[in-house]
């Protein structure tokens, strides 16, 4: 490479024999020409950053690129923590409660403020932040009046019926059978309420403002009338009541034996009951000869099970007495 | 015979999944004519009548769900009749087994055993018998049985159990595991105490059944029973008889009774 065919990047001039040349690269430049593209100084110290092909010199590259720390205000050179709608350095973004570092240990947004795992759980468990009215935008002491997703004082509104001065035990009625959604929507004192007669829920104890479901005398939230088993909800699907409790199907069946001995499935028509035991009516036959029974039949008792008068004579005559001797046993005892 | 074939004839033409085939006189199932052919029947009962051996290819009767062999004079069974993947109902009472071949405990669904009235105790139950998690009614009745075996505990299902007219000296504790037990029979057998987990198992309810009768019961359990079932379960959960009972196991007191005379039995006639 001779020095006819070298020219400076950035001034297109070809060098001087003995000028000083600046290497950046395999780009060459005139000391003179290698400056920065913002303030035309040479950088100091040599130091430069380069943004998009263009070099600039430390404090112009920040002012024009770098982000600000949102604690510190300093430019931020390295790794960024971008959080809670700003820029950090790793070591400003800390716990606005116990000033733990959060950058790698990951952070809560609670109420604007960034905390650690350990305050937020801490300051969600004391339950002590104090509500804020929607309306005055006081501090509220003790419980909110909630109305419409807010919270109030309760002195900033009265009953709709009484014109009662409220206070957190006011209800608020969201819809009523006979009202269109724009006449509702009210607060009333627990007396007017309990006057208009909204139905309760008989498990959860809380009004119920939206399908009522009726059974055992008592009104219930859909998805509060469950099994008295397997506490799922009935959802419309039958249920069966036995000493004040509902049960699904199967569970009454289970609980309650009304499972056919022989098919082991729920007894769809009628049931013929006998010996501690349930049938299907076309199940209920001999255990020993599977001949069908009638409910007029003559059955003996075998280990609970019922036996035609045919096979029980063509039992052992040994057993026959046992059996005989064991019935008597029991009849005596009874 | 012949009206064995008739039955088989009938059940074909209307295509009956139920055959009735109880006291023809049947003494070798081979020689009823297109028995084995009959795929589709799902109930076969051939109770009173005079079969000695059970032919393994019973198990071809795929659809099987109830096998009625009470009242014969069978003395083994097949294993292959541990394969049927529908049998619910099993009734081999009434017959002369000695013992049930290695392996038995396999079905899949059974759900009623009935296995009274034969020669079968502890010793002669195949190794997985206890396997069978789907019974839901076990009848041991009328055997040899001296002991029960603890893996009882594993029969999860069980509602019924009969263990009446056998020879046992004692009852494991895994019977408490039963949670499901609504009826258990123990009458007449060599008993003298009763595991206090019994007193944990739902045996007092006006559906259940509990019978203890003519057993070797120490005092205070007799006098209990002759107050009624429900007072001996409630003395079982008592402190003072969990003090009486380890104190009766760890005694090791001689078993009363003695093996009742069974030569009269007709599970014992030699063919």
């Amino acid at each position: 490479m001779s020095l006819d065919n070298m020219f400076c990047t950035r001034c297109g001039d070809g060098f001087e024999a003995n000028e000083k040349i600046v290497n950046s690269n395999g780009e060459l430049w005139h000391t003179n020409c290698f400056v920065c593209a913002q303030c035309f100084r040479v950088f100091p110290e040599g130091i430069f950053y380069e943004f998009e092909g263009r070099k600039y010199c430390e404090r112009d590259f920040q002012v024009l690129f770098a982000p600000c720390c949102g604690k510190c205000n300093e430019f931020i050179i390295g790794r960024v923590i971008k959080a809670m709608n700003a820029n950090w350095h790793p070591a400003c973004f800390r716990c606005e409660e116990c000033n733990i570092e959060l950058a790698d240990a990951g952070f809560i947004k609670h109420a604007g403020r960034a905390l650690c795992h350990g305050c937020n759980a801490r300051i969600k468990a004391d339950g002590l932040q104090n509500y804020m009215c929607h309306k005055c935008h006081g501090v509220i002491d003790g419980e909110p009046l909630r109305y419409r997703g807010e919270v109030y004082h309760g002195y900033h509104f009265t009953c709709a019926t009484c014109g009662v001065e409220l206070d957190h035990t006011a209800r608020e009625v969201k819809n009523r059978p006979g009202y269109a959604a724009n006449d509702v929507n009210n607060l009333f004192c627990l007396r007017c309420h309990d006057k208009m007669g909204i139905p309760i829920c008989g498990a959860c104890r809380r009004p119920i403002e939206e399908r009522i479901v009726t059974a055992l005398g008592k009104h219930w939230h859909v998805e509060h009338f469950v099994c008295a088993k397997c506490e799922k909800p009935f959802h419309g699907h039958r249920h069966y009541e036995k000493k004040g409790l509902a049960y699904c199907e199967q569970h009454y069946h289970q609980l309650f034996g009304n499972l056919c001995y022989v098919c082991n499935q729920v007894i769809a028509g009628d049931v013929f009951t006998a010996l501690n035991k349930a049938w299907c009516v076309h199940h209920f036959a001999c255990s020993v000869c599977d001949a069908p029974l009638s409910t007029r039949s003559k059955f003996y008792e075998y280990d609970e099970r019922p036996a035609c008068r045919r096979c029980y004579e063509k039992f052992p005559v040994e057993l026959r007495k046992r059996l005989r001797r064991a019935h008597h046993y029991t009849v005596r005892r009874n | 015979m012949s009206k064995a074939k008739k039955v088989i004839e009938e059940a074909k033409e209307i295509n009956n999944p139920e055959i009735d085939l109880v006291d023809k006189g049947i003494t070798n199932l081979e020689e009823v004519p297109g028995l084995f052919n009959l795929a589709n029947i799902t109930r076969l009962s051939l109770s009173h009548n005079k079969i000695h051996t059970v032919p393994a290819a019973l198990a071809n009767l795929m659809n099987l769900e109830i096998l009625n062999l009470a009242n014969n004079h069978i003395e083994e069974l097949p294993l292959s009749l541990s394969s049927l993947p529908k049998l619910r109902i099993l009734n081999v009472s009434l017959n002369r087994l000695y013992s049930l071949p290695r392996g038995f405990g396999a079905f899949p669904v059974l759900e009623i055993l009935d296995l009274t009235y034969n020669n079968l105790n502890e010793r002669t139950l195949p190794g997985n018998f206890f396997m069978m998690e789907s019974l839901r009614a076990l009848y041991l009745g009328d055997n040899d049985f001296e002991y029960l075996p603890p893996e009882i505990g594993n029969l999860k299902n069980l509602q019924i159990l009969s263990l009446r007219e056998n020879d046992l000296i004692e009852l494991p504790r895994e019977v408490g595991q039963l949670t499901r037990l609504r009826e258990l029979h123990l009458q007449a057998n060599r008993l003298v105490v009763l595991p206090p987990e019994i007193g944990s198992l739902d045996l007092a309810s006006n559906k259940a059944v509990l019978r203890l009768e003519a057993n070797f019961w120490v005092p205070p359990i007799e006098d209990q029973l002759k107050l009624g079932p429900s007072h001996v379960l409630d003395y079982l959960r008592s402190e003072t008889y969990r003090v009486l009972y380890s104190r009766h196991m760890s005694a090791k007191p001689p078993t009363p009774g003695e093996v009742r005379d069974k030569s009269k039995k007709a599970s014992r006639a030699k063919s």
